[in-house]
């Protein structure tokens, strides 16, 4: 659309038909990634005969709870969540806080360093856990954490990936509030937690949220760290169900009602924060969004 | 800055703090620990009460760890960082790779001096595990075996007594072709096996006289009879289900939980497959539970195919064992440990579970399973354990019962150590052949190429 | 006056190191503030790293000590085919997936971006970003059945096609295994590159549209001229990070691979396992590990360079 005769469109939008387009796209879009939740909602509701029909089934033969029932009263999923739901929290507080500080550095115009700090970072995020799969154990052992909840928060405090995304967000803030601020004596904390935090909370909403999901949907460390049943989380009881290794032979398995519902149960929490997000994001943005 | 990293100091303080409160406790002599998999209760107040039930009844003090998931990868990382366990449980092909690497103590002597050991289990499950003569684990449970299941109602619905099946491979043919012929639904295929695992075709191969997994022939030399000319016919065989739409083409794709629920009552997909023992009767448990009759449902099991001199060959699952580092402390107790789930009263700790929680036992001696006892479907580590004359007090699930009649012809395969290697390669081939991509000559000649290469047999 | 003839070489060298004293003096509270981020990543990442780096050259005996065996379990590795074959599945559909997850991911973030109702885009965001919370082992079986002889994907070609259709087994068939790794591995993975995309459109100045808007750019034209070149710094961010993860893939093959299609998937990491942890070969397995390491840094690091990605700020 070229220049409008009434001068400025009253509305800044897309025209008809490239709207048309990307609702289609859209919709298309939603449905090809919902199909899978929605199955597992169905399934979870399904009864246990009932769960087990093969293929995607969209819709309910048989309505029933048994399945969330089975979870709760059999598979005992209520200890695991709590614990999750503690170190989850705990621990991507913490490490939002630290990343936060880091991506600070990391900004810092003609920093000595820079550079190297930066490929420091970023080789963590390369390391295949293979590579470490063994010796992390034994620095576990070493270090007093095999089932500990502190072990459960150590591993993985401080990830690379965080601390590039900080430093993206602080990046899009002026750097001169940052300058004269520092001309009027204020300290590097007052600068740090005074302006960038404050500013850059869309960012730290995003980054506190993808941490969160990574670390609640964690295996190997709490799988490597743990054998007192009393502190398994979420995931590894959920993993455990799903991939039952009840023996060669062949056994009861855990019938398909109470995976399912163990699965919405492990994503509900997730989705919930999603949402809530989302809202601190929107509401967030227009406080202090200054883009040069 | 500093007040925030003295918070987080303090936070971890108080971590550390709470964390030494829950330490593990010391270990004492008489101890035994163990590190399992499946075998145990079913979660934590009940492994709890699991292990205290084995002290008792064995005079140790038993810990048994059970790592939630990644058991190859959990066991792989203690065993590394010098962690000492008096019993790990292992499967057959871990069991060759860790005796190959000198990990394992060596049972031999004083299995045979256990009467226990010796006379409660079976010579021949003793000789399986043999590597050069020395035998370097117990048993946690015994090996069922892998058979056709089928379901009667839909082939009497196609005019089929099962029990008058021509033990062919066209008389099986013909039962398929009558099951298509009743049931012309696309979603429907007679026949499902799981071809991309390479599960089991011993019932059929059985018709050419074959053993599946690697053999030994008479030179010393290893080679994989399925991959010989002489399997040919079966692969046509299934070249012609294929084709005639009578096998499910999912079974390139299909995991044994696809191929379970289609033979579930919920679905009905398909009426004969292939399965280990004990799912005929978990097919049956599982209908009868949500009100399926016996006359609308019920999965019942033949033994496959002849074999040319008029026996049946089936496959039993390679073992899951217990196995005593080098490294333990208490090999005494370990072997203590073997011995008691060699008895009647282990095998009931290790089908029902725990007295009192799982079951009770009536004054005039008979046992019910409590409402926990019947979810956890008398599975805690075996459903039938090792010992030669278990009884199960409460009774096996319909299907289970005449499935295990067959239990005799079953045999294991050789134990190698890249049995996932041999699976991938067989499947692949076979695949290609029953999809028509290739020959059957010339696709097995590339099978017996690929396993050479790659170091599963030598010819 | 000899001392006083100043070679200016060395002048400029003195300066420059009391340049970067008074630099490092200036920043002293911001190095101060990077301890324990260091401390951290030298005890969980660099230590473990290193003494995985060591293990790859022993042969290790698990309860029974190690030798050093040299360049052996490189060797080894290196000389099989399989190695080299999962080597270019692994770079193959590792960059697939990353490309089409980029792209999938920004249109979707560009889209949202357009949708005026709160409720209705946070619906849509929700939705897409669903498959990323769920893991390989539910989405995975998920996609076997839709792509299933009896799955919808057969069911819409039937309706398509009529009666004489013969169905389909997607996964078993080998030239369309890794499109569809690539395809699945995307559908997962982009609501996630969209969220993270979104998150920087959003902190777009609203006034440098209004002002584009009065200067007669449509919305269409803001997109390209206003909104990418906004989050262009993300980009290479998100870039960057599919880069460092894009040879780390394994439940996704784990889970959804089948013998028939195996060599044509069949990635490092999923080989490391059942070569090494499997059948307890540690030596070969850090080796393997490590040459994975060594790709990665060395792709990364090509990037990095590529899209300038330390110009910014």
């Amino acid at each position: 659309m070229k220049k409008n005769a009434v001068g400025v469109r009253h509305r800044n939008e897309l025209n008809p038909a490239q709207k048309v387009v990307m609702w289609l796209f859209l919709l298309v879009v939603a449905v090809l990634m919902a199909l899978p939740m929605w199955n597992v909602i169905v399934v979870s509701t399904s009864s246990t005969l009932e769960s087990s029909r093969s293929g995607v089934v969209l819709w309910w033969h048989e309505f029933s709870i048994e399945g969330f029932k089975y979870v709760f009263e059999v598979s005992k999923l209520a200890k695991p969540f709590l614990n999750s739901l503690f170190v989850t929290t705990v621990g991507t507080v913490i490490q939002v806080l630290l990343s936060s500080i880091a991506g600070y550095v990391l900004i810092q115009r003609d920093l000595p360093f820079k550079g190297f700090i930066t490929s420091f970072v970023m080789l963590t995020m390369m390391i295949p856990g293979d590579l470490t799969m063994i010796s992390i154990y034994q620095l576990n052992r070493d270090l007093g954490l095999l089932n500990t909840y502190t072990g459960l928060i150590l591993n993985g405090l401080i990830s690379g990936f965080s601390i590039l995304l900080m430093r993206n967000y602080f990046e899009s803030i002026s750097f001169t509030l940052a300058e004269s601020a520092r001309i009027d004596g204020a300290s590097e904390m007052r600068i740090f937690a005074g302006i960038f935090l404050p500013i850059s909370l869309p960012g730290l909403a995003t980054v506190f949220f993808m941490e969160y999901v990574a670390r609640w949907n964690s295996i190997t460390i709490p799988a490597a760290i743990l054998t007192n049943e009393a502190m398994y989380t979420l995931p590894l009881k959920l993993k455990a169900m799903i991939l039952s290794t009840n023996s060669t032979s062949g056994t009861a398995q855990i019938p398909d009602n109470a995976i399912m519902a163990a699965i919405i149960i492990t994503a509900a929490p997730l989705l919930l924060i999603y949402v809530f997000a989302q809202k601190f994001l929107l509401s967030g943005l227009n406080l202090g969004a200054t883009k040069e | 800055m500093k007040k925030l990293l003295s918070m987080i100091l303090v936070l971890m303080l108080a971590m550390g703090a709470f964390a030494a409160m829950a330490a593990a406790e010391e270990a004492e002599a008489g101890t035994v620990r163990m590190l399992a998999a499946v075998t145990g209760g079913k979660d934590e107040e009940e492994n709890i009460l699991w292990a205290e039930a084995l002290s008792e009844a064995t005079g140790l003090n038993v810990i048994v760890e059970k790592p939630a998931s990644d058991y190859d990868n959990i066991l792989m990382q203690k065993l590394s960082a010098g962690e000492s366990y008096d019993l790990i449980y292992i499967n057959a092909s871990q069991y060759l790779n860790l005796v190959q690497q000198g990990a394992l103590t060596d049972l031999t002597d004083y299995i045979a001096a256990s009467e226990i050991l010796s006379n409660n289990v079976p010579a021949s499950e003793w000789e399986d595990l043999k590597v050069d003569g020395r035998i370097y684990a117990g048993f946690n449970k015994r090996e069922l075996h892998i058979l056709v299941g089928l379901n009667r109602v839909m082939l009497e619905a196609a005019g089929i007594d099962y029990t008058q099946i021509e033990p062919t491979l066209d008389g099986y043919y013909e039962v398929f072709k009558a099951l298509r012929e009743a049931n012309p639904s696309k979603d429907f295929y007679p026949f499902n096996t799981i071809l991309s695992q390479n599960w089991d075709l011993q019932p059929w191969m059985a018709s050419v006289g074959l053993k599946g997994g690697v053999v030994v022939d008479e030179d010393g030399q290893t080679y994989v009879p399925y991959a010989t000319d002489a399997a040919a016919p079966v692969w046509e065989w299934l070249k012609k289900l294929y084709d005639e739409e009578l096998l499910d083409p999912a079974s390139f794709v299909d995991a044994t939980k696809d191929m379970r629920n289609k033979m579930g009552a919920a679905s009905k997909q398909t009426a004969v497959d292939v399965d280990w023992a004990a799912w005929a009767g978990l097919h049956n448990a599982n209908a009868a539970a949500d009100g399926v009759s016996v006359d609308e449902y019920d999965i019942v099991t033949l033994p496959g195919c002849q074999t040319p001199d008029g026996s049946y060959s089936l496959h039993k699952g390679s073992a899951s064992l217990f196995a005593v580092p080098v490294n333990a402390t208490n090999v005494e107790g370990a072997v203590k440990v073997l011995e008691y789930f060699a008895t009647q009263e282990g095998g009931l700790l290790l089908t029902l579970g725990v007295e009192g929680n799982d079951y009770t036992v009536s004054d005039d001696g008979a046992y019910t399973l409590t409402e926990i006892g019947a979810s956890h479907a008398m599975d805690h580590g075996a459903p039938v354990p090792i010992y030669t004359d278990f009884v199960n007090p409460i009774g096996l699930n319909r299907g289970l019962d005449t499935a295990l009649q067959y239990l005799d012809y079953a045999s294991i395969e050789k134990i190698i150590p890249n049995e996932g290697t041999y699976k991938e390669i067989v499947g692949k081939w076979g695949i290609s052949i029953v999809k028509g991509e290739v020959d059957v000559t010339s696709g097995l000649e590339s099978m017996r190429n690929e396993l050479v290469t790659m170091g599963v047999c030598d010819k | 006056m000899a001392e006083k003839t100043l070679n200016p070489q060395k002048i400029r060298e003195e300066n420059k190191g009391k340049k970067l004293m008074m630099k490092l003096k200036r920043y002293r509270f911001i190095y101060l503030m990077l301890i324990p981020v260091v401390v951290y990543f030298l005890v969980f990442s660099y230590y473990p790293m290193l003494l995985g780096v060591v293990n790859s050259f022993r042969e290790i005996r698990l309860l029974g000590g190690a030798a050093f065996v040299g360049w052996k379990n490189y060797q080894t590795i290196l000389s099989s085919p399989v190695y080299s074959q999962a080597f270019v599945n692994t770079l193959i559909v590792g960059a697939g997936t990353f490309v089409l997850q980029f792209a999938w991911g920004l249109l979707l973030a560009l889209c949202l971006n357009e949708i005026r109702r709160k409720a209705t885009r946070s619906f849509f965001q929700t939705i897409t970003y669903i498959p990323y919370l769920l893991s390989w082992a539910v989405v995975g079986s998920i996609w076997i059945t839709l792509l299933s002889p009896s799955g919808l994907i057969n069911g819409l070609l039937q309706v398509i096609q009529g009666e004489s259709f013969r169905k389909v087994v997607f996964m078993s068939e080998r030239s369309y295994a890794r499109g569809i790794m690539i395809f699945t591995g995307a559908w997962k993975g982009a609501g996630y590159f969209a969220a993270l995309f979104l998150a920087a459109i959003i902190s777009i100045n609203p006034t440098l549209y209004e002002a584009a808007s009065i200067d007669g750019a449509s919305r269409f034209q803001q997109m390209f001229c206003i909104t990418i070149p906004a989050v262009v710094p993300t980009i290479k961010v998100v870039t960057m990070l599919g880069v460092m993860g894009m040879l780390r893939n394994f439940d996704q093959i784990f889970v959804m691979a089948n013998s028939n299609i195996m060599d044509k998937v069949r990635n490092l990491l999923y080989l490391i396992y059942n070569e090494g942890i499997v059948q307890f070969k540690i030596g070969p397995a850090s080796a393997a590990a490590c040459v994975v390491l060594l790709a990665t840094m060395v792709i990364s690091f090509t990037v990095r360079k590529l899209i300038k990605y330390d110009q910014i700020g």
